[in-house]
């Protein structure tokens, strides 16, 4: 019988068939992928069109979709039998796991006589309807639901198209399979059918990521500052807080730039109270001079060149380094703690500049080398920022000692 | 010919009616609708290109399929509505159906009569309301009445892909006999839509209709 059949298919209907076959599976790509990108669709009907759309269904075509189904499709795998097409729609979180969420698949199976009306009008209505079917569908695995809230925050949804077998167990346990829909045609029988998750539970991979960044809430608790800890994890190191002060907790001390004998301490005005740093105020702000000595301009210059080469080379990258640091350094930059409001009006500026420099010229953990340098005008810029609005943190700093009992 | 028959049976809240009945009957229509057939002559036609629009319903937990024809939808929507008030009236108990008949006209013999109407798929949801007491028990209305939804939905997928009967594409001059062509649109199978309500004394069963018919018999 199948011979019989394949005597009666004409060249031009296998040619027309195997165009119908590819253009199902195109259509069906893109509107499983639409499906899945968080957005309802609406597509106007169009009862005056003069160029007809393929299964009279308006269905958009999103250019890199129609790319990427076309790279798979060409191969003509799909026609041969040998494998399916598949599309895979998976989850990935902010944090980076993935998770499989379901599998579409599209298959050409041997044909058989079926005794139906096989012309090509039937079959190509029919497809119509199997695209309409697979429309509906889309909207109701479970899938359908998770992509309309995915966000950057949370987690978004990815596809990927294949041509081999279908990877169920990806899909974890108890995973289940819709059959959309097949349609016997000469060249063979088209079938749609949906594997998806059912337990939706995931398992997050270890992470290499710093859980360095301390949220508390009890800020004036003083055994539980920031500062305290880092002061406790260098305690193994240092014996005095001037040299604490001096080299990062966890920095590489045999940096050279560090054996330069710059003895001031930073911020010594804000511990005058505690720390005995000698009777001259004055000699401090001598040395805050300090910050345009040729030796610090012929560092700045450099690390400006590093930032433009960076710019140069990574493009767009350089925001989200610049965005890394500071998030990297965060700990860090909390031990400043907003501070202007306690430091002496007088030179608090360079102070700060001084400081940041220095923070920024200490040396750096492996990680963070590649990292570009905040240039000094920007640091200006925002120390600027950061001075007008001194009265608003001299607020929340009053609002915060008058609501807090550990504060005197 | 036999019509092909399918009934959809739901149990869920008064307000939830509309939608879980709007969601079957759309998925069904949009399966059956075409596009405008635009004749070159008598036998050779184009068809034109259907939109689809996804709903999201308030009440359930479920987003549908349906054309995107505004005349189609308020047709549908005013039956609906129809079926739903009376449904949710004091003058029902609760329990009420609704169907979507496809049919055809078939030319009567004589010329004085009205074309004869031959259904040949029916589909009916058969909804009973419930009352649920707080916000807890209407969460859980929502996510059940949404699974039993898409099983339903799935389902109309399954047998519209069977290769059942559908009327043979009609020449020009028999196209109203196949095809609603009223709508500026799309173009569906000529469809009905007739629905019943249960009233709060009479039951469902044969016995009680025929009691009542006697009754009413002996009283005239």
């Amino acid at each position: 019988m199948k011979k019989d059949f394949k005597m009666r298919l004409s060249k031009n209907d296998k040619k027309e068939l195997d165009k119908f076959t590819k253009f199902l599976a195109l259509k069906a790509t893109e509107v499983i992928v639409q499906s899945r990108l968080g957005e309802k669709v609406s597509t106007p009907c169009k009862p005056h069109a003069t160029g007809p759309d393929w299964f009279n269904l308006n269905i958009n075509d999103l250019p890199e979709v129609v790319i990427e189904a076309k790279k798979v499709l060409n191969s003509d795998l799909f026609l041969t039998k040998k494998f399916p097409f598949c599309i895979e729609i998976s989850l990935r979180t902010a944090e980076g796991d993935n998770m499989v969420l379901e599998t579409w698949c599209a298959r050409l199976l041997d044909p058989y006589d079926t005794g139906t009306n096989n012309n090509g009008q039937n079959i190509y209505n029919r497809m119509g309807i199997l695209l309409k079917s697979l429309v509906s569908v889309t909207r109701v695995t479970p899938a359908y639901k998770l992509s309309r809230k995915q966000g950057p925050d949370s987690y978004v949804i990815c596809y990927r198209m294949y041509m081999d077998e279908p990877l169920c167990h990806c899909l974890g346990e108890g995973h289940k399979q819709i059959r959309v829909g097949q349609i016997c045609t000469a060249i063979g029988t088209v079938q749609l059918s949906c594997t998806y998750r059912t337990k939706m539970t995931i398992s997050p991979t270890k992470t290499s990521r710093d859980n360095s960044l301390m949220l508390k809430s009890d800020h004036f608790n003083t055994n539980l500052s920031p500062r305290n800890r880092r002061y406790s994890s260098s305690d193994d190191r240092t014996s005095s807080l001037s040299e604490t002060m001096k080299i990062g907790a966890f920095a590489d001390r045999k940096r050279k730039h560090f054996e330069e004998p710059q003895l001031d301490l930073p911020f010594c005005t804000f511990f005058a109270d505690r720390i005995s740093l000698g009777d001259h105020p004055e000699e401090e702000e001598e040395e805050s001079d300090l910050s345009t000595s040729p030796k610090e301009e012929d560092r700045l210059s450099c690390s400006g060149n590093e930032t433009t080469k960076n710019k140069e080379n990574n493009g767009n990258n350089v925001q989200q380094q610049q965005e890394m640091s500071m998030v990297s350094t965060g700990d860090d930059f909390i031990m400043v703690d907003l501070k202007t409001p306690f430091a002496k009006p007088s030179g608090e500026k360079f102070e700060l500049t001084r400081f940041f420099r220095e923070w920024q010229q200490a040396p750096l953990l492996e990680t963070f080398k590649e990292l570009p340098p905040i240039e000094a005008t920007d640091l200006q810029k925002q120390l600027e920022t950061f001075e007008s609005d001194l009265n608003e943190f001299d607020s929340i700093v009053q609002t915060l000692c008058q609501s807090s009992p550990n504060n005197n | 010919m036999n019509a092909r028959s399918q009934v959809f049976e739901l149990t869920l809240e008064g307000r939830q009616a509309d939608e879980a009945v709007a969601s079957l009957f759309h998925t069904v229509l949009f399966h059956r609708c075409l596009g405008k057939f635009l004749y070159n002559n008598e036998s050779s036609y184009s068809v034109s290109t259907v939109g689809f629009t996804d709903v999201d319903c308030d009440f359930i937990d479920l987003t549908y399929v349906c054309c995107s024809s505004n005349s189609l939808n308020r047709q549908v929507k005013q039956e609906i509505s129809n079926f739903s008030e009376q449904l949710r009236s004091n003058e029902s108990n609760g329990s009420g159906q609704i169907s979507l008949e496809f049919f055809q006209r078939k030319p009567s013999r004589y010329l004085f009569l009205q074309p004869e109407c031959i259904p040949w798929e029916v589909w009916t949801v058969r909804l009973q309301l419930i009352t649920l007491e707080n916000e807890v028990e209407r969460q859980l209305c929502r996510e059940r009445v949404g699974d039993h939804l898409t099983d339903k939905i799935l389902y109309i997928t399954e047998v519209m892909n069977r290769q059942d009967y559908l009327p043979k594409m009609p020449s020009k001059s028999d196209t109203d006999l196949v095809f609603d062509t009223s709508l500026p649109d799309v173009q569906p199978y000529l469809f009905k839509m007739n629905y019943s309500i249960s009233g709060p004394s009479s039951g469902t069963s044969v016995g009680t209709t025929m009691r009542k018919f006697i009754k009413e018999s002996l009283n005239l």
